[in-house]
């Protein structure tokens, strides 16, 4: 799966989540997810089910220490499809 | 994070905490349960019971204990540690004293408070902040139960909003360390005051609280997030299950 695609797909799992809709029209790699969007950490980790849902891939609980960023997501989706 | 991931030094802080707090002990832990009976005039309901479940629980752990709590009050963790046992349990069984991770904002602000939670054996954490951060948390709390430390966690992640347990919170760092420790006992605690409607930041004076205890033991066929959060879900639920007998009981 190409990169661009996998972006997509995360930004459109994050905007139901987000509180800040204005940060969704200039989302980036570097747009932190609990701080320009503003999506509630407790929710971080439906956000991460619906990952694993998504594209098929499971992910440890660890991998959500690494998850700060759009970015980070699509690195962590984009290494679990290999 | 794993807590074998823990570097030498991070470890070396902990223990050294833990000998400061200990070598302590006998002064901060009866002034602290002091302050609460006297001071504030507290009194809790069905002590003698849960402090029974929590030696008995205790004694037939070898991997340690975690408290799996509701949240009312920033000062609940020292109200459960004295529901739970004796100051002078604590300063003889001083790993049964269970260590908590408070909000960094509410309880690490200025040097006084980051000396006393130091003491008392409390690791800050900024809930909400950055994911890397809260992984170390949750990895020392994890190696300190490995040693067979007691641990205090909130499973609803912080004060229920709602004033009632909030059973489909998403919080995983409970499960996360439950699965890591197989053997690890889990005891539920469900503390009320009669006069708590709601959340706080304190119970007012001469509240009268009521403590019940339950063991439990949370199983996920899941591996990854999902699981942990499955078994933070059944502790969440077990604490629905405590609060309705609460109310059920108070008719």
């Amino acid at each position: 799966m190409e990169r661009k695609e996998i972006f997509e797909k995360v930004v459109k799992i994050l905007t139901p989540h987000v509180k800040n809709q204005a940060a969704l029209a200039s989302v980036s790699d570097s747009t932190h997810i609990l701080d320009d969007l503003k999506v509630n950490s407790a929710r971080l980790v439906d956000v991460v089910l619906a990952f694993e849902d998504e594209f098929d891939i499971e992910i440890p609980d660890e991998d959500v220490d690494s998850v700060n960023t759009v970015g980070d997501c699509v690195r962590l989706v984009a290494e679990k499809l290999g | 994070m794993p807590a074998e991931a823990l570097s030498f030094r991070e470890r070396a802080q902990l223990v050294i905490q833990r000998e400061v707090g200990r070598l302590l002990s006998p002064l901060w832990v009866p002034l602290v349960v002091a302050t609460m009976r006297f001071g504030m005039g507290w009194r809790i309901e069905g002590l003698a019971e849960a402090r029974r479940a929590y030696r008995e629980l205790w004694r037939g752990s070898p991997h340690g204990v975690i408290v799996c709590a509701n949240h009312l009050t920033m000062v609940d963790s020292f109200v459960i540690a004295w529901a739970l046992a004796p100051p002078w349990w604590y300063v003889l069984h001083y790993r049964s004293l269970q260590w908590n991770t408070p909000e960094q904002e509410n309880f690490a602000r200025t040097f006084g408070m980051r000396a006393a939670i130091y003491v008392a054996k409390c690791i800050p954490v900024r809930r909400g902040g950055d994911r890397r951060e809260v992984g170390r948390v949750l990895a020392r709390i994890t190696w300190l139960l490995s040693r067979g430390e007691a641990g205090l966690m909130f499973p609803e992640g912080g004060r229920s909003r709602s004033g009632r347990v909030d059973a489909g919170a998403s919080t995983y760092g409970v499960g996360r360390i439950v699965r890591a420790l197989p053997g690890l006992r889990v005891l539920c605690v469900y503390l009320r005051g009669d006069g708590q409607e709601t959340w706080s930041d304190a119970p007012a004076p001469g509240e009268r609280f009521r403590v019940r205890v339950e063991p439990l033991e949370p199983k996920s066929d899941h591996g990854g997030l999902r699981g942990s959060l499955e078994v933070s879900r059944q502790i969440l639920a077990k604490l629905g299950e405590m609060e309705r007998e609460h109310f059920d009981a108070r008719r």
